[in-house]
């Protein structure tokens, strides 16, 4: 009987699973610098009204082309020493209060009493030194997508400067060092590790932030800016900044706006770098073709007068070209389609087999 | 959609269609690959020299620039590659639109398209329309006039006299139209046929059987030789015939006359129209006739 349709059987279908990689650079000239209008207006940073965080775009947000990248906030938490007592008069301390306690019951989960846990310097929940006044650094998914890969995020930014001098004059690497054979699981977001400066031996006490891959979150405790002599953590952008703005850290996260603090932390930022994963399901279809099959044509071309072309006489053999493997449902409708390159000569003596890879 | 680069190895570039894309996204279980086909429909086999017998016969054909795969499911697809248990068959079947077997066939021929009254006021009041050859009763099929298509090899060096291969006569048709436009009746207009499924471009299918349905599909038992009544020249197969009707949308508003078609004047009438076209393909051999429609409303 002739037929078009062949019908797969088990041994035709296959499962895996493939990781891919991307390399995903940020550099601080996208971050800061780049987009500014007039002498403060950075057209690629959006702050918004509730002022809760500091969104970062590779281009100016209010063009379609620009993709968002990143966010900035910071937040402490109510027994952190910023709230209890500041240099300057506390600005928005309850919404850093609430940004330090959603991140964290988000990232950090709950103890058996159903409070709040804070961030851990070493993931042990058990006891230990916490983070406790923080930046947030959310990726976006377009970076992220279905995680970052473990040991491979670095961030550069600086830590301070003098006055006067180049707020570069310090500067810090980051990074997930060794996350790849030692992470956390202990997470309700997920894995994580722990972010240590390129310096130190990771141990206990050493590291200086935590990454959550699936979350796409970066939380850095805010202790790295004290380190500088200087504590300088201008939060303006621009040349002013190095001359005049010379409040520490400790001023900068307790006694301005969110985004000041997001604008000291971005105009620092030399450069982030990870590779996120994207997670590919496919199901792989073999579509196989034996040598008694598939080696007449229904293309219209195929005859004339209902004689077929590539036929003399009868005893030669019948051929076909293949250019499309069409994959249908049980009523035949046309679920997905596949192309071959160029047109594959399929004759009763030869056989075929397309592997036809369809992902999700 | 480009060109796939063929300079290096064969590679395959494989998409989901929109129909698999809304299959997937209903999340009922229909979307389930079961069944494959292998298409030619960028191949034009006239380019084949079998005489050349030097190895170069077909280097024309292999040499065909193949686009990037379709999304849309009614775009790809549309020439199948078959398989036959014979590899001695030199003729095989073709189905044809049969307009010899009587005027009740025939297109309109001042356009050469088959002409579709979609109302009452064009298919049965307007004297000028509702008589002329080509021109069906869309409204309320109660004509004489049907589609007709015959099946079977379009060559005398197969008699007539001999029967088909049972392998090659089609016992099964998908006869596919705009859904939005018209619908499938049996030929003396009594019965709709049922739809078997209608994709996201409102196309919608309907398969027909020599079984299930005698009065769409029929065998052509005609084995005369010089007959001016058949298309078939060699072995016959199967008929299929069938009308349309045109939908409830086309009868009692232009909307689709307005967004689809244009105005024209048929026998000195003026109307509004749409051309369309009918696939009906033969599910065993996947052999395909489009037959050019045009739905006519007065204005």
């Amino acid at each position: 009987m002739a037929i078009t349709y062949k019908t797969f059987n088990n041994a035709d279908l296959a499962v895996t699973r493939t990781l891919l990689h991307e390399v995903i650079p940020i550099t601080g000239s996208i971050v800061s610098g780049t987009y500014v209008e007039g002498t403060t207006n950075e057209t690629n940073i959006k702050n918004y009204s509730h002022g809760m965080f500091q969104s970062i775009y590779d281009y100016p947000y209010l063009s379609s082309s620009a993709n968002h990248i990143m966010d900035i906030t910071v937040g402490y938490p109510a027994d952190s020493a910023m709230s209890n007592s500041s240099p300057l008069a506390q600005q928005m301390q309850p919404k850093k209060i609430n940004i330090y306690n959603q991140m964290s019951q988000l990232l950090v989960g709950f103890d058996h009493t159903g409070a709040i846990r804070p961030f851990d310097k070493d993931g042990d929940l058990t006891g230990g030194n916490k983070i406790k006044e923080a930046f947030f650094i959310t990726f976006a998914r377009l970076l992220v997508k279905d995680e970052i890969q473990k040991n491979t995020f670095r961030m550069s930014f600086a830590t301070g400067g003098t006055a006067g001098n180049s707020r570069f004059l310090n500067s810090m690497t980051v990074g997930d060092y060794g996350a790849d054979s030692s992470y956390k699981v202990n997470s309700p977001a997920g894995e994580y590790g722990i972010l240590y400066t390129s310096s130190v031996t990771p141990n206990e006490e050493s590291g200086v932030g935590l990454l959550y891959y699936q979350a796409g979150v970066a939380v850095l405790t805010a202790s790295v800016f004290t380190s500088s002599a200087a504590n300088d953590f201008g939060s303006s952008f621009g040349s002013s900044a190095t001359s005049a703005d010379t409040r520490n850290i400790n001023t900068v996260l307790s006694g301005t706006a969110i985004s000041a603090s997001a604008d000291g932390f971005r105009t620092r930022l030399i450069n982030v770098e990870f590779n996120n994963t994207t997670e590919l399901n496919s199901t792989i279809y073999f579509c196989r073709a034996n040598h008694n099959e598939f080696n007449y044509s229904s293309n219209p071309t195929y005859l004339t007068g209902s004689k077929i072309r590539v036929k003399e006489v009868s005893k030669d053999q019948p051929l076909a070209y293949i250019t499309t493997v069409g994959l249908y449902s049980a009523d035949k409708e046309l679920l997905a389609v596949a192309k071959v390159s160029e047109p594959l000569k399929k004759t009763p003596q030869n056989e075929l087999t397309l592997r036809v890879r369809l992902d999700y | 959609m480009a060109f796939l680069d063929n300079s290096g190895d064969i590679i395959l570039d494989a998409v989901l269609t929109d129909t698999g894309r809304m299959r997937m996204a209903k999340g009922d279980g229909s979307f389930r690959i079961v069944h494959f086909a292998f298409g030619d429909e960028e191949i034009n086999y006239a380019n084949y020299t079998a005489v050349t017998s030097s190895g170069y016969e077909d280097l024309e054909i292999l040499q065909t620039p193949v686009l990037e795969a379709f999304t849309n499911n009614a775009s790809s697809m549309k020439s199948r590659l078959m398989t036959l248990a014979d590899t001695t068959h030199l003729y095989l079947p073709v189905v044809k639109l049969n307009e010899s077997y009587s005027n009740n066939h025939k297109r309109y021929s001042a356009d050469n398209v088959f002409i579709v009254a979609v109302d009452e006021d064009t298919a049965v009041t307007d004297a000028s329309l509702n008589n002329v050859t080509g021109i069906f009763n869309g409204w309320n099929l109660d004509d004489a006039k049907s589609f007709r298509l015959d099946q079977g090899i379009d060559n005398s060096a197969i008699s007539p006299t001999i029967p088909i291969d049972g392998d090659l006569t089609e016992t099964q048709y998908i006869i596919q139209m705009d859904n939005r436009l018209a619908s499938l009746y049996a030929p003396d207009g009594t019965s709709a046929a049922s739809v078997s499924f209608i994709d996201d471009d409102n196309v919608a299918s309907y398969y027909v059987t020599l079984s299930s349905n005698p009065s769409y599909v029929s065998s052509n038992t005609n084995a005369d030789v010089v007959t001016a009544l058949q298309v078939i020249q060699g072995s016959r197969g199967t008929t299929c015939e069938f009308k349309i009707k045109a939908s409830t949308n086309l009868q009692t508003s232009t909307y689709w006359f307005t967004r689809l078609g244009g105005t024209v004047t048929t026998e000195t009438v003026a109307c509004r129209y749409i051309d369309t076209f009918i696939r009906v393909t033969g599910q065993r051999t996947g052999y395909s006739v489009d037959i050019p429609v045009r739905f006519l409303k007065k204005v």
